[in-house]
């Protein structure tokens, strides 16, 4: 735990020197991607607003719902950063060859690697914007309790997207030239899922978007969870259970490719991407 | 007893390669039933290094010497056989082994792209867990020794490519490792910076006994390195042995460069390898002609002004016995 912490701060202060390098073209690129992001979920808040809620769900519910999605991409962003979470990037151009000559365990090295905690808050200080104008519009009485469950979600969540991308990124393992930008796509359309309030939906669709593919659990449901109750009369930690078992198939799944990796060696390397 | 740092026992590795006939027509061939192909990057390779040898690792394109240094690096593992570096396994315990051994391949950089030197060299620091006070015993000196006093504040994207390379080198060395593995380490440098790189990996063998693996097509660098040349050819050893001894093996070859008339030509020195404006080149193999008698006959031309005697470039040795193979191999097809 000690080591981790240390390599926290050491990754803190490169980003922080990356940072202060041209302070000035940094402040303005994240003014930039802070507006984007506000941009970004304006308009399912301007559908809700004009139609006074979504299949039930208020408004201000909803813009609860876009702030929390923003802040899990902008936790992807601060903590994950660097080719982290799109780790298929790193499979598929020979990369992770870089990792295994360094001497620490390789869930040390992307647990810490991807830490850019001054260049890359803009999707989450945007997205705990949203959800605080959100939960005041609401005259949400928050509690400490409160911020613990909501703390947990956005835990649980995070967990489950990167699930899903080291999921579906083990394929670069096989076809590293082929599945090396999977994780993009993965990681696009279970973020522009999360954004649509599932609400009236039908269960054929629910169903789906809480289990097989979960982007319903990124937004849509823990959002409910902690603004009135969980939808489909289930329990409030229900995403534990999916996040749980997502967790124990991507291992297994990755440990297997890489594992793959090991046998047949890369057949290709790009130096792209690789370190900032 | 010479203690051994790097031992390979019986390995094989073996790749599949997906073949295609690159037809349309073979759509469903290729999906249904795809061809595919074996080939053995190494054959049952056993071989050791003891401590403090510094060891030339050759061969043509293809023959198995990246794929040797990722399998003592564990990047890969081998199809049968055992691998051992510092007495542990690359594949079992990579994490404890990369703490003493240092790993630099010429072709990629471990340096942070978007910061000084410094920085790359803090960040070694910290994932590596050197204390302080041997981090700046080791900086200091690899930082002399490797001139880059003047670099450390320079954006690595910034750097020429030999400088670069010193950069990357110092980086790989501050963790004072017992056994350094470079795959090309020389690869797209000028002279100048070539030869500061072999002075340096020589005077670090000498100086502080660190055992070195070394792989390059630069067969000259690799005499001027090396105490010792493992060659391999089609994933087998084809020798072992001191670079002296692979000289005689290829028949003691050396070149004569005599400056004279044109009587010169007619003599029966050797193979007449180049002539020109009063300059003829002859290849004798003194295995077969000694250099008696080779003297001899030079003494009984006339018109001689110059005499230049040398060995035959390691180079040249060596591009004859990877033919020789290349032939042996395709006549056994």
């Amino acid at each position: 735990m000690r080591k981790v912490l240390e390599l926290y701060a050491m990754y803190a202060r490169l980003d922080l020197a990356w940072f202060l390098k041209d302070t000035k073209i940094c402040l303005m690129a994240i003014t930039a991607d802070f507006i984007s992001n506000i941009a970004a979920v304006t308009g399912i808040f301007l559908l809700a607003y004009r139609f006074d809620g979504v299949g039930g769900m208020d408004k201000y519910e909803v813009l609860f719902m876009l702030g929390y999605v923003t802040a899990i991409t902008g936790i992807v962003q601060a903590f994950f950063n660097f080719n982290v979470c799109h780790i298929s990037r790193r499979i598929g151009r020979g990369q992770l060859e870089h990792m295994l000559i360094q001497p620490l365990p390789l869930w040390v090295q992307l647990l810490t690697e991807g830490f850019i905690p001054f260049s890359g808050t803009s999707n989450l200080l945007s997205g705990f914007i949203v959800m605080i104008i959100a939960v005041r519009s609401l005259a949400y009485a928050v509690t400490p309790i409160w911020l613990l469950h909501l703390a947990l979600h956005l835990l649980i969540s995070t967990i489950i997207v990167l699930s899903l991308n080291y999921l579906f990124s083990s394929l670069a393992f096989y076809a590293p030239s082929q599945a090396e930008e999977i994780s993009t796509y993965v990681r696009n359309s279970s973020h522009n899922l999360s954004t649509y309030p599932l609400s009236g939906m039908s269960l054929a669709v629910q169903i789906p978007l809480l289990s097989v593919f979960p982007a319903g659990l990124m937004g849509w449901f823990p959002s409910l969870a902690l603004l009135s109750e969980a939808p489909l009369g289930l329990p409030p930690l229900y995403p534990i259970l999916v996040a749980f078992l997502l967790v124990l198939l991507a291992a297994r799944v990755f440990s297997r490719g890489y594992g793959h990796y090991l046998t047949s060696g890369s057949p290709r390397y790009s130096a792209v991407g690789h370190r900032r | 007893m010479t203690e051994n740092v790097i031992t390979m026992a019986g390995v094989t590795k073996v790749y599949e390669q997906w073949q295609r006939s690159g037809r349309t027509g073979d759509i469903w061939r290729n999906i249904l039933r795809p061809e595919r192909r074996i080939v053995a990057a190494l054959d049952d390779i056993s071989f050791s290094v003891a401590k403090g040898e510094f060891v030339a690792y050759a061969g043509p394109n293809g023959a198995g010497k990246s794929t040797t240094m990722k399998l003592l690096a564990g990047m890969l593992r081998p199809n049968e056989g055992t691998v051992s570096v510092l007495a542990l396994s690359p594949q079992k315990d990579r994490v404890a082994l990369m703490k003493r051994v240092g790993v630099l391949f010429g072709n990629r950089s471990e340096l942070w792209w978007d910061h000084p030197i410094a920085s790359s060299f803090e960040w070694k620091r910290v994932v590596w867990g050197i204390p302080q006070d041997r981090f700046q015993h080791t900086r200091d000196m690899v930082v002399e020794m490797l001139d880059i006093g003047g670099l450390m504040k320079t954006f690595a994207r910034e750097l020429s490519l030999g400088q670069r390379m010193r950069a990357d080198l110092a980086l790989m060395l501050l963790h004072d490792p017992e056994v350094i593995l470079l795959d090309e380490p020389t690869l797209g440098l000028d002279v100048v910076a070539k030869r500061q790189m072999i002075e340096f990996l020589k005077q670090l063998n000498r100086r502080k006994g660190t055992t070195v693996l070394v792989t390059s097509h630069d067969m000259d660098d690799l005499e001027e390195m090396a105490q010792r040349i493992m060659l391999i050819s089609d994933g087998k050893l084809a020798f072992d042995g001191s670079f002296a001894d692979l000289r005689k093996q290829t028949g003691n070859v050396c070149r004569i460069t005599l400056t004279a008339d044109s009587s010169a030509h007619q003599s029966e020195l050797g193979r007449l390898v180049s002539s020109g404006t009063g300059i003829y080149e002859y290849e004798v193999n003194t295995a077969e002609t000694s250099m008696q008698d080779v003297l001899g006959k030079i003494a009984t031309l006339t018109g001689v002004t110059d005499i230049e005697i040398r060995r035959a470039p390691i180079e040249q040795i060596i591009a004859g016995l990877y033919s020789e193979w290349r032939n042996g191999s395709d006549c056994a097809k």
